[in-house]
């Protein structure tokens, strides 16, 4: 069979096509596209001229807008807050999913099917803002930047994400271990979760940027200006001229830019090492089989 | 196994022995357990605030009795036409970024498949991934920078530099215009989220068979010709449940617009979770019986929206979207 299909096929001879050509030069200009603006706004974060020059180098260099932020409490504490909220978001949010979606994997226990529509539920319907507000104001939620580690913690979204990646995992093994008198914690630690490091890592970083990323929560639920996260208070500072005085002069276009320089760093920085993990997320919720 | 386990019939016909329920749910006492906090947080987060849509039936001020006043919000608003308008523009806003966005990142698969070159192609990927991963803060901020009619905003001045402006007294507040607001937030969307649009439609057409390539090729097909014949029609299913997935999602529509809207352009940009949330936190006496009979609306009509494409997906590649 291969023989034939070898005489059958002959590939076309190689010379440059316009389509590549063309091809290429789009790709470029695309390419371009995105990372012009990410860009601009590196190089005008180290630039002390405040005025518009279009060029991608800073004509006259300074790391002021860093310093800025480094010793301005109100720009910087937010960016501790965020750090907190998203570490401990993170692991909330993975401690969460990963045991309901190993509950929910047990097809001999009475209820999953009941626990399941239980979860999936919220999928479908919601109370809204509002209720949600009030609720979370009993709770003492409000002003208080724990809110962004409660509300984005249990993500039932992951869960089933989680749960779909389990399934995947051979069920004689379970079967061994039980007979090897483990308990089901003890499953858990010793073979579910070595066996999902890849899945762990895509979950954990999808909370990660969620929580790190989140703005709307911040705004909604916290007016005090020592429990805001760092995407609050730039775009604060940005759009609502919210700038706070600092104690030597600083461009204000040098110090939004590198605002906006540290609010995107953490992720910029994973980025090219993680973009295999961060992808695969999409992959198991979406193409399944 | 005891003998007084029940003797169930499994399809093909062997005997399996089912334990009696209350041992199995013994059994599985540890699972239970581990289920807890999960239990814990669904009904604190998400099943708590449902008791709250009674609200919607209530006068419910900060301060005072809450006082029942049957569908009275729900009259209220409709015959509100901020209401209305937020409405229309949630669905318009969505349901535009979503065609959008979807044939931007068809596009963008299509021709980033013709791609011979591995590294260039992975290069790229890579490149266009990245805004995904900018808060809408941080995006919403770049835009407004870039697009500002100050001395320091790059496209005014670029476009002084061309010639199409006279002087800066002709420079755009493109962010306050009405007419240049959609187009905008349109155009940031497909800065922001195409490249990662592109990964699913990607696995697609990684997972078409070369051989049906190499038969075009043999018919003498152009470039073109097989993305028309070939690669089009495989991506078509894929194309479908994007937009199916995406529709469910169509209410939602919140953060994007909430950090680049602004009061100039209400008119054209407010949607209804921006709506609800002026009338409740922008205002100096909210009523949260009101906010929250739109949010219920909301949430019905999103409920509708995921019963219809949840069916629409079954339908197409034979299993839901829940």
């Amino acid at each position: 069979m291969a023989e034939m299909k070898k005489v059958a096929y002959r590939k076309p001879k190689k010379h440059v096509h316009a389509f590549d050509v063309v091809n290429y030069i789009v790709f470029i200009i695309i390419g371009l596209l995105v990372l012009i603006p990410i860009w601009k706004v590196v190089a005008d974060s180290f630039n002390a001229v405040g005025v518009y020059q279009f060029q991608l180098w800073p004509s006259h260099p300074t790391l002021d807008g860093y310093r800025t932020i480094l010793e301005t409490s109100k720009l910087y504490r937010p960016f501790i807050n965020s750090f907190i909220t998203t570490i401990l978001g993170t692991v909330l949010g993975l401690v969460l999913s990963t045991l309901g979606g190993y509950v929910l994997t047990r097809t001999e226990m009475p209820g999953r099917n009941a626990l399941s529509y239980f979860l999936l539920f919220t999928m479908i319907f919601s109370g809204g803002m509002i209720p949600e507000y009030l609720v979370m104001k009993q709770l003492g939620l409000v002003n208080n930047m724990w809110i962004l580690v409660v509300k984005h913690g249990m993500n039932v979204y992951n869960l089933v994400l989680m749960r779909n990646f389990f399934e995947g995992i051979p069920v004689s093994l379970f079967e061994a271990a039980e007979i090897d008198g483990c308990s089901p914690m003890g499953i858990f630690f010793k073979i579910v979760l070595p066996l999902s490091k890849a899945a762990l890592a895509s979950i954990g970083l999808m909370y990660a940027v969620t929580v790190w990323n989140d703005y709307s929560t911040v705004k909604i639920y916290i007016t005090d200006p020592d429990q805001v996260n760092f995407q609050y208070q730039l775009r604060n500072m940005i759009m609502d001229g919210d700038t706070p005085t600092t104690s030597y002069a600083v461009s204000q276009n040098t110090l939004y830019y590198a605002g906006i320089v540290c609010a995107i760093l953490p992720f910029m920085i994973a980025y090219p090492f993680l973009q295999k993990y961060f992808v695969k997320g999409v992959n198991i919720g979406a193409v399944k089989e | 196994m005891s003998k007084k386990d029940k003797v169930v019939r499994s399809s093909s016909g062997t005997e399996i022995r089912k334990k009696p329920l209350g041992l199995r749910i013994w059994n599985n006492r540890g699972y239970y357990l581990m289920f807890l906090p999960v239990l814990i947080f669904v009904l604190i987060i998400y099943y708590w605030p449902m008791l709250g849509i009674r609200w919607a039936f209530y006068d419910y001020k900060p301060v005072g009795a809450k006082i029942f006043v049957g569908l009275k919000h729900f009259q209220t608003m409709f015959s509100t036409p901020a209401f209305k308008t937020a409405f229309f523009n949630t669905l318009e806003l969505s349901i535009m970024k979503l065609l959008i966005t979807t044939f931007t990142a068809v596009l963008v698969s299509v021709f980033l498949n013709e791609m011979g070159n591995l590294f260039a192609k992975k290069t790229l990927q890579t490149i266009i991934y990245l805004p995904h991963f900018m808060s809408w803060a941080v995006v919403a901020s770049i835009f407004s920078l870039f697009l500002s009619p100050s001395a320091t905003g790059l496209v005014n001045n670029i476009l002084l530099d061309m010639g199409v402006f006279d002087s800066s007294k002709e420079f755009i507040y493109f962010l306050a215009s009405k007419a240049w607001w959609r187009p905008i937030f349109y155009l940031i969307n497909i800065w922001k989220e195409t490249g990662w649009g592109t990964i699913i439609f990607l696995a697609t057409l990684s997972g078409i068979n070369p051989e049906l390539y190499e038969a075009a090729d043999i018919d003498g097909a152009s470039r073109m010709q097989k993305i028309k014949y070939v690669t089009l029609p495989a991506l078509a299913n894929t194309i479908i449940i994007v937009l199916i997935l995406n529709l469910a999602k169509v209410m939602n529509m919140f953060e994007s617009v909430f950090v680049l809207y602004n009061n100039a352009v209400y008119d054209v940009s407010d949607v209804i979770s921006t709506y609800i949330y002026r009338q409740t936190f922008a205002i100096a006496l909210p009523n949260y019986g009101y906010s929250t009979a739109v949010g219920l609306f909301k949430s019905l009509v999103g409920c509708v929206l995921v019963i219809i494409c949840n069916y629409a997906s079954k339908k197409v590649r034979g299993r839901g979207i829940i």
